[in-house]
C-alpha cells in the first residue's frame, strides 16, 4: 500500500496549504445543504403523529449530538497518532477539534434541554444519555484546560493526548446508553440498514443535514488547523513564505 | 404563516432550539475565523521583529 499521501500530511506547510484551499469550499457546500435540509425538514416533512412538530427539533439535535461524538473520535484518534508517530499535525488537529466539539456538546445539550421540555415535562433529567453527554462536554473542557494549563507545548501535547484517549470511553457508553439502560431518552432515530421507522420524507433532511453538519465541521476545522500551525511554527521559514 | 411560526404550540420551544443550534454554528465559524486571523497577525509580528 502506498502510504506516501500519510506521510504528506505530516508536513505543516502541506497541510497548512490543504487547509487553506479545501476549507472554503467545506463551508458552502455545508451552507447550501443546510438550507436545503432546513426546507426539508421544517416544511416538507409532515408533522409526527406522537410527537407532532416537535419532532422537526431533531434536525438540529441529532445532527449536533452526531458531531459532538464524532469530534470527540477525531480528537481521541488524532491524539493516539500524534502518540504513536509522534506527528506534531497530529497534536495540532486534536487541539483543533476540541473547541469545536464543546460547542457541538453545549447545542445538543441546548437543544435536548428544548425538546425534553414539551415531551418529559422537565429542561433535564439525570438519564443515561444526558448525564454522559455532560461528561463529554466536562472532557472537552478538561482537554481545553489541561493543555492551557502547560506552558512546554510537547508536555501539553502528550498530556492532553492520555486524557483524549482515557475519555474515548465515554464514546460508546453515551452511544450505547439508550440501549444498556432504562431512561428517558428515545433510542436512535434512524438505523441505516434497518427497517426505517420514519417516513423517508422525515429521514432524508436529516441525512443531508448530518452531511451539513460533517461539512461544516470540516470547513471550521480547517480554519482552526491553520491558526494551530501558525502558532505552533512560529519560528519556520515556511510562515514567512504563505503569509507574504 | 402565522401557522408555521406557532408548529403545533411548540413554537415557543423549535425556534429557540433552531436559534441556539445555529447560532452556535455561526458563532464557532466566527470564532474559528478570529483565532485564525489572531494567528496571523502575531506571525506577520513576529517576521517584522526578526527581518
Amino acid at each position: 500500500m502506498n502510504w506516501v499521501w500519510f506521510h504528506r500530511f505530516g508536513s505543516p506547510p502541506y497541510v497548512y496549504g490543504f487547509a487553506r484551499r479545501w476549507a472554503p469550499w467545506f463551508g458552502a457546500v455545508a451552507g447550501l445543504l443546510m438550507v436545503v435540509a432546513l426546507y426539508g425538514g421544517l416544511v416538507l416533512a409532515p408533522a409526527d403523529y406522537q410527537q407532532k412538530d416537535a419532532f422537526r427539533m431533531m434536525y438540529v439535535h441529532a445532527p449536533s449530538a452526531t458531531m459532538s461524538l464524532m469530534v470527540y473520535s477525531t480528537l481521541a484518534v488524532a491524539s493516539a497518532v500524534g502518540l504513536i508517530w509522534r506527528m506534531k499535525v497530529a497534536h495540532a488537529a486534536a487541539a483543533a477539534c476540541a473547541p469545536i466539539g464543546a460547542w457541538f456538546t453545549v447545542a445538543t445539550l441546548g437543544t435536548g434541554m428544548l425538546w425534553g421540555k414539551p415531551m418529559w415535562g422537565t429542561y433535564w433529567e439525570w438519564d443515561p444519555r444526558l448525564t454522559s453527554e455532560l461528561v463529554l462536554l466536562f472532557l472537552y473542557f478538561g482537554y481545553m484546560g489541561l493543555r492551557a494549563a502547560i506552558e512546554d507545548p510537547q508536555k501539553a501535547d502528550k498530556a492532553s493526548a492520555l486524557l483524549a484517549i482515557v475519555g474515548a470511553v465515554n464514546i460508546p457508553i453515551i452511544h450505547y446508553s439508550v440501549v444498556w439502560w432504562n431512561g428517558l431518552h428515545q433510542e436512535n432515530s434512524t438505523k441505516l440498514g434497518s427497517d426505517a421507522d420514519m417516513a423517508w420524507s422525515m429521514v432524508w433532511p436529516l441525512l443531508l443535514m448530518l452531511l451539513a453538519f460533517a461539512l461544516y465541521f470540516g470547513a471550521v476545522f480547517l480554519i482552526r488547523l491553520r491558526a494551530e500551525l501558525l502558532r505552533r511554527e512560529r519560528n519556520a521559514s515556511w510562515i514567512r513564505e504563505v503569509l507574504s | 404563516m402565522s401557522e408555521f411560526f406557532e408548529m403545533g404550540g411548540y413554537g415557543k420551544y423549535l425556534w429557540p432550539a433552531f436559534a441556539l443550534g445555529f447560532g452556535i454554528v455561526v458563532l464557532n465559524l466566527v470564532l474559528a475565523w478570529s483565532s485564525l486571523r489572531n494567528a496571523e497577525t502575531q506571525a506577520r509580528r513576529r517576521m517584522e521583529m526578526k527581518p
